[in-house]
């Protein structure tokens, strides 16, 4: 009796909480290969809890339910750095710190969801367009977003689990700007999506990549790095960019306000800004990497690929996503109905 | 002495303290949270407001309620035709056998459940066993496609949530006793009569058991239908699970939680019900 | 028993246990996505030990399996006492509140619990999750012990205390070995649940405390990963054996 009341406080004494110098990272999931960390803790002792999220709401809101602690390091997209800045729940990046600054690409500095990089770093950035089997669809029928409607692609069809991303597509092949706040837009939009879904068979973001080379799905959104690793297991899938414009997006590391450790988070980020290790990020994920140094000593089949690096004409008819405020709020309301398929 | 009678009035009073603490409170809790509004930069502002229940009845939401319904009903009920004449017949069984094959029920029931889930899928796969063999079979020409379907959603539900319907079943079939059914043929009730007039009633509580124990979870269980659903066709568990951790609109969730405890003693009502037909009680857990 | 009977146990046993058969033909099965079956060996299983993640979040869904088993089965058996030896006011409302905790549907439990936590601003971990865990146990236990109990001759305890022993001594050396196995099982009971608990970790765990099914939920979430087969065979294995020592504990007390 008594023994078993010893074994059971030793037992609870045991479960403790995060050790000092423990840097905790949330990522997106399928975003950082494994070695990366392991490299990481090697060579500084530090080690890394690392878990994963399949969408920007999904962060935020865990964030959120932990008041802004329990992670160091976040990787919001654009939009979510600009809004979470202008919350206050970013901590600045004391720029001292992070020497490989450098190396990164001005073009992809400066931008206005975080003027100067006062709270962000930019990690991986891509697009988003079409991905087809052409065993089973003809490339030439598939050009532009409008072309996911046709009867062929019943039940066929993949889309992000991301409101924005598919709602781009709904205002997009309207002609409206794929960040409209204006609440008809956003409906006539909504309408549009609604008589898509008899095409969509499922809404994934968490791995689209495993559905689209298992076969699950023959058709569909993917994203620039998604689509070169299915062409890699399965040569028959092209990537399209569509004519209305592709999504650009771009996912950014920052250190959330409550972070326990924002001083390992920049040691971290520092190493991921390495050009070696942001290569080795590039060429294993293959999403394009911000880092001009890094991509000068990419191997030149991967530099010149237009899936990754996309040619200057598709980035200017591309859109980035930004923060449209409240009128989320709009959207979150037709992004359920679409989801409970009315 | 007075130590003793002391420790145990404190033992006695552990239980009752806990469940106050993290059944009651926290369900009050969700109730108040339901009738509260909720707040851009924290999660309720305190005021009061029946705006939560109002956009329940939303035909939206009415939708995934009753989709959600209609699933689990339809699991429940199958679980219900499937574990019905198993738990019979193993109640026939010689002991020697019982043992064992009790055993090899229980074991799934057991194993985690997300492994359960994940070997439906590996199964209904585009390049799964189910999808090889029809086209080894040649019924085929090209992959069914058999995921990211109601089917395959409903399919999951029952193969987790079986072996819950069969172990109450079988403990009101092991309790039957058998004079009344052969008392009953004794005075020439045919087969279905007895059935319908001895046996039904008898294992009523098991029943009631069973389909509260399947019911419930599979309203819940969301796991299941982000697996095998393909995140179409919003269910409860998914609106509940999105409400809280990713729309972070806890008062609208609470509301949409309050309804499910709702049903939840609904349910419990109609197993009482059933118990004082049948005249006992039948769930004792395994 | 007819044919027909002895078939249709079959099936349903054949259900219950395919898929589960043909993942762990899969574990063993080399080729990545497992569409051909070229090479056989236990590679997946070496790479689960090498997955430090994986080896972390099943020590601590071990410890809260430990724990939680083992306070709900103490808390648990002394409420089962209690309702069984003594009648006290509210004796009914606390039964149903001991009803309402086991039914609700584990969706309700994580929610409820959540609220609460952030209403008194208990931060989220091992702690919330412990609390969790213990509280739907708890009913398992209490149950399973008081239906032992139902058959106990409250005499017996008397005859202890006549000959001279306390309240405490007279549960403790007489009650308590009696319902033995029920409280073992109880106990077995609750570690698997605690094991096995997706719902209810999933809403009130914190970021730095991973637990085993919730690592389970994200792998398999990322696709057909082979690892999976493999740790899906090794969980089935020690389902079977938790059932075997819990089925030949009860029987030998029994």
């Amino acid at each position: 009796m008594r023994a078993a009341m010893l074994w059971i406080w030793l037992l609870a004494s045991s479960i403790c909480q995060a050790e000092p110098g423990e840097i905790t990272f949330f990522n997106w999931s399928d975003y950082l290969p494994g070695e990366v960390l392991e490299r990481f803790t090697r060579e500084t002792g530090i080690r890394v809890r690392y878990s994963t999220y399949d969408s920007n709401e999904a962060m935020y809101a865990k964030l959120k339910l932990l008041s802004g602690k329990g992670y160091d390091l976040i990787v919001p997209s654009t939009y979510f750095i600009d809004r979470m800045r202008k919350e206050g729940l970013l901590h600045p990046l004391d720029r001292s710190q992070l020497p490989n600054f450098r190396f990164l690409d001005t073009r992809h500095l400066d931008k206005p969801f975080d003027p100067g990089n006062r709270y962000s770093v930019p990690y991986l950035w891509g697009t988003t367009g079409i991905a087809l089997d052409t065993r089973h669809f003809s490339p030439d029928q598939v050009k532009a977003w409008a072309d996911l409607w046709r009867p062929e692609f019943d039940g066929r069809l993949l889309l992000s689990n991301d409101v924005r991303e598919v709602f781009h597509i709904g205002l997009r092949v309207l002609g409206y700007p794929g960040n409209s706040t204006d609440p008809e837009q956003i409906r006539q939009a909504y309408e549009k999506l609604r008589s898509l879904m008899p095409n969509v068979r499922v809404f994934n973001s968490d791995a689209p990549l495993m559905l689209y080379v298992t076969g699950e799905v023959d058709a569909g959104m993917t994203w620039s790095g998604n689509a070169y690793r299915t062409q890699q297991e399965v040569p028959s899938f092209v990537f399209v960019y569509p004519r209305e414009g592709c999504g650009l997006w771009m996912d950014n590391l920052a250190i959330p306000s409550g972070a326990s450790n924002p001083d390992g988070a920049l040691l971290l980020i520092n190493f991921l800004l390495r050009p070696d290790i942001a290569r080795l990020i590039a060429e294993k994920t293959r999403y394009a990497s911000p880092n001009a140094e890094a991509v000068r000593q990419l191997p030149a089949e991967i530099r010149d690929n237009s899936v990754m690096y996309p040619p200057p004409e598709v980035l200017a008819n591309g859109e980035y996503s930004l923060d449209i405020g409240e009128a989320i709020t709009v959207y979150a309301k037709y992004w359920e109905r679409l989801k409970v398929g009315e | 002495m007075r130590l003793s009678e002391a420790m145990v009035t404190a033992g006695r009073g552990l239980l009752p303290v806990w469940l106050l603490l993290f059944t009651l409170v926290p369900l009050l809790m969700v109730l108040a949270v339901s009738l509260l509004t909720r707040d851009e930069t924290g999660f309720v502002t305190p005021v009061v407001t029946l705006e939560n229940y109002r956009r329940l009845f939303d035909p939206v939401y009415l939708k995934v309620f009753t989709d959600s319904m209609a699933m689990a009903a339809f699991a429940t009920l199958l679980c219900l035709g499937m574990a019905y004449p198993f738990a019979y017949l193993l109640s026939r069984i010689g002991s020697a056998w019982r043992g064992v094959l009790l055993t090899l029920v229980i074991v799934p029931f057991w194993t985690n459940s997300l492994i359960r889930i994940y070997a439906i899928r590996s199964l209904l796969a585009a390049k799964g066993a189910m999808n090889s063999l029809l086209l080894a079979l040649g019924l085929i020409d090209e992959p069914v496609r058999l995921l990211y379907t109601g089917w395959a959603v409903g399919l999951g539900l029952v193969y987790v949530l079986l072996p819950f319907m069969i172990l109450p079943l079988y403990s009101s079939f092991e309790k039957l006793d058998r004079r009344l059914i052969e008392a009953a043929a004794d005075l020439y009730a045919g087969r279905w009569a007895i059935f319908r007039h001895v046996i039904v009633p008898l294992t009523a509580p098991g029943i009631a058991a069973g389909c509260l124990l399947v019911f419930l979870p599979a309203l819940g269980l969301f796991y299941v239908t982000d697996v095998l659903g393909g995140a179409r066709n919003l269910m409860v568990g998914a609106l509940l699970k999105d409400q809280f951790l990713e729309a972070s609109d806890w008062p609208f969730g609470s509301a949409a939680s309050l309804i499910v405890i709702v049903w939840l003693f609904l349910m419990m009502g109609f197993y009482r019900r059933a118990q004082r037909w049948a005249g006992k009680g039948a769930l004792d857990d395994v | 028993m007819s044919r027909s009977g002895r078939v249709y146990l079959w099936g349903v046993f054949a259900f219950l246990y395919l898929p589960i058969v043909l993942l762990l033909a899969y574990s063993f099965n080399e080729s990545p996505y497992g569409s051909s079956w070229n090479r056989l060996g236990g590679e997946w299983y070496r790479r689960l030990a090498d997955d430090p993640l994986l080896i972390e979040a099943t020590l601590n869904s071990l410890k809260v399996a430990l724990l939680s088993a083992s306070l709900a089965t103490v808390i648990g058996t002394a409420g089962a006492v209690g309702f069984s030896l003594y009648s006290f006011r509210g004796q009914t409302f606390f039964h149903g509140l001991l009803m309402i905790t086991l039914m609700a549907p584990e969706i309700v439990m994580g929610v409820s619990l959540l609220v609460l936590f952030l209403a008194l601003r208990i931060p989220l971990g091992s702690g919330s999750l412990l609390v969790a865990h213990i509280t739907f146990c708890l009913p398992f236990v209490t149950v399973t012990v008081m239906s032992r109990l139902k058959d106990f001759d409250p005499r017996l305890i008397e005859s202890a205390r006549d000959l001279g022993a306390s309240e405490a001594q007279a549960i403790g050396h007489v009650l308590l070995p009696l319902a033995s196995p029920a409280i073992l099982a109880g106990w077995l009971l609750s570690f698997t649940l605690s094991l096995d608990d997706v719902v209810v970790s999933f809403f009130v765990t914190g970021p730095d405390f991973e637990v085993l099914p919730l690592r389970i939920y994200s792998m398999v979430r990322m696709g057909i990963k082979p690892e999976v087969n493999a740790l899906a065979t090794l969980l089935f294995g020690l389902s079977l054996v938790m059932v075997i020592l819990s089925q030949r504990l009860m029987a030998r007390k029994g």
